[in-house]
């Protein structure tokens, strides 16, 4: 019998005896994040470096349902494209047709988060990637089955392989591919980034809209400042009175000073990822200046900056239209055609 | 005792010929040090020594107690304190033959996260220091936007550049009069000024020794107090160089302090 044998192949064949010149070897591809301008550089774990093979091998899981226990359910069904990676619906609906009690998050430049899902409960990409997996309100999988069934699939042993050079298809490495699929959903390409680099102008109503972003009166930059659009931290935007229904950080931390704080947003795409905040309760984005104009409710860790309760911003009708304006100048298209 | 000791091996020399040759091995002998040979025989200078920058807050002298309504200001105001973040730029050691040692170009330090409360230096020179000094806030060589990217204070601490660009030099926030109302003092350039100003603390400090600690004391309470009351407002003060003036006189004046140990 022909074939590698070469044990340190890739296509190693235990059962050859004679070799066939067919051998090939473990190498993998590297893949070249290009940081957008304004952005740090991201943080990327030593253990899982960006490769070709694996950005490829995370979007294939991403989008097959073969992780969901009954093989209707990808993380895209959640995460759609169309939507910025977000959905539409305000709860997502799991295999069993219930529906949890956050809006799916939008996944834009999360390769530049330092902490993941609104509450901060999970602190990479990887960790967040088991939880959706196995969590019984959304793919309702055990990953003793999803391990199982790589491992007995057609595609995968080979694709997992070329990525990791691994034999056995261990769950630690699903979620590492998916994490590199993930951090390559870069958007920097909206208008805004265009008349940034000179290329595109902004109609007086955007520009009005921009600077009053910008200034103290509408102050939203100090949550959403840096060409990032948001802070990396989490903060009682004075949604609810107490008593709260979820509190948010506060229930990972245990800390009653973090109760009610949840994870800033970018607002890159924002058009395209309603409805708004942690519980998706606003459905347009007239709704969410509404809110910052009206000042808010009282509780006991609301932000500072959400200065005037009861008061708010005071914008007229024009100032919030052009904030509006502004903020769809944020809008990347490309981003949702691409791939 | 170096020259003692050439004497002594070279009487060895002479006189024990036969026998194995004492070595003299350079190095540092001082046990307190970082950097402590247990073999060297001859200190030669190298010896470096730890020292830690602490980083403490204070309200009329107590330690600062965040998110309740204990304090008042010199204008009566009652208020809170539930953020205060800040940039330290240019933490600069001076000693007596007229060097200095930069030991950090710029430390943030935000209540919510007691580590940036230190700041150590593992690999400090012998000798003794006559000064300590610090910028609080950037220069304007140093506050420019994007600068610091990969810093833990971006993208939080960005100040916009329809403001005059960079960062905050510092985020004290909290309530004030009653708990529905909120202040903000950022302070920061603003209209192409630099409110950033530089400390200079007369110290003397021989650092060697182990494990020595210098206090930086914030004294939050005269921000707001000598030469210039200032009242708190929910009005964003960012853009007014004026505030940003009085508050720098404030900060020059007397709200930071040093302590050290003195022998």
């Amino acid at each position: 019998m022909s074939g590698c044998t070469d044990n340190t192949a890739v296509n190693y064949s235990a059962d050859a005896i004679t070799d066939d010149g067919s051998c090939f070897f473990f190498s993998t591809t590297p893949f070249i994040i290009e940081t957008p301008s304004g952005f740090p550089e991201m943080n990327i774990p030593s253990n899982n470096p960006m490769t070709v093979e694996g950005v490829s091998l995370g979007e294939k899981l991403f989008k097959d349902p073969i992780l969901s226990r009954n093989n209707t359910q990808a993380c895209i069904n959640c995460h759609q494209q169309n939507f910025s990676f977000s959905d539409p619906n305000q709860y997502s609906t799991g295999i069993d047709h219930i529906q949890g009690i956050r809006n799916a998050s939008a996944l834009i430049n999360i390769g530049w988060n330092t902490s993941f899902n609104w509450d901060g409960s999970s602190l990479t990409l990887e960790e967040q990637a088991f939880e959706p997996v196995s969590n019984p309100i959304e793919m309702h999988n055990d990953w003793k089955v999803v391990e199982s069934t790589l491992n007995t699939h057609a595609d995968y042993p080979t694709l997992f392989k070329e990525a990791f050079n691994i034999d056995y298809i261990d769950s630690n490495y699903v979620v590492m591919a998916i994490a590199q699929f993930e951090r390559t959903l870069i958007s920097a390409n909206s208008k805004f980034d265009r008349y940034l680099k000179g290329e595109a102008q902004l109609t007086v109503s955007e520009l009005g809209g921009y600077a009053i972003f910008n200034s103290e009166k509408g102050d939203c930059f100090h949550c959403h400042g840096t060409q990032m659009f948001m802070d990396n931290l989490f903060h009682n935007n004075g949604l609810d009175p107490e008593p709260f229904t979820d509190l948010g950080l506060g229930k990972i931390t245990n800390n009653a000073s973090d109760n009610a704080k949840f994870k800033t947003p970018t607002l890159r795409n924002i058009e395209l990822t309603a409805p708004y905040m942690h519980d998706g309760r606003f459905s347009t984005l007239e709704e969410v200046v509404e809110h910052y104009n009206s000042g808010g409710e009282y509780s006991l860790t609301v932000d500072p900056l959400m200065k005037k309760l009861g008061v708010g911003l005071q914008l007229t009708n024009q100032e919030k239209q052009d904030l509006i304006a502004f903020l769809k100048t944020l809008t990347d298209n490309n981003f949702i055609s691409e791939k | 005792m170096k020259r003692i000791f050439v004497i002594f091996t070279t009487i060895s020399l002479v006189f024990t010929a036969c026998e194995k040759e004492e070595e003299i091995i350079e190095g540092c002998t001082d046990t307190g040090s970082v950097n402590y040979n247990s073999n060297a025989t001859n200190d030669n200078g190298s010896c470096k020594y730890n020292l830690s920058i602490n980083f403490t807050h204070t309200i009329d002298g107590n330690p600062l107690e965040i998110n309740q309504m204990i304090y008042t200001n010199t204008a009566s105001q009652n208020y809170s304190i539930q953020t205060l973040r800040y940039l330290l730029s240019d933490i600069t050691l001076h000693s007596a033959n007229g060097t200095s040692t930069l030991l950090d170009e710029v430390h943030f330090i935000t209540i919510s996260d007691p580590s940036t409360f230190n700041l150590d230096i593992q690999d400090l020179n012998s000798a003794n220091y006559i000064a300590i000094s610090f910028t609080m806030g950037l220069d304007s060589l140093k506050n420019i936007t994007n600068n610091y990217l990969n810093e833990s204070f971006f993208p939080s601490f960005s100040w916009p550049d329809f403001i005059g660009g960079g960062y905050h030099y510092m985020q004290l926030e909290g309530d004030y009069t009653t708990a529905l109302q909120g202040y903000a003092t950022h302070t920061g350039g603003t209209d192409g000024i630099d409110f950033s100003f530089t400390k200079h603390f007369p110290i003397s400090l021989n650092i060697a020794n182990a494990n020595t600690i210098v206090i930086i004391n914030m004294e939050i309470n005269n921000w707001y107090s000598n030469p210039n009351i200032i009242n708190l407002t929910t009005d964003g003060i960012m853009g007014n160089a004026n505030k940003q003036s009085l508050l720098q006189a404030n900060g020059i004046a007397d709200v930071f302090s040093i302590f050290y140990p003195i022998k």
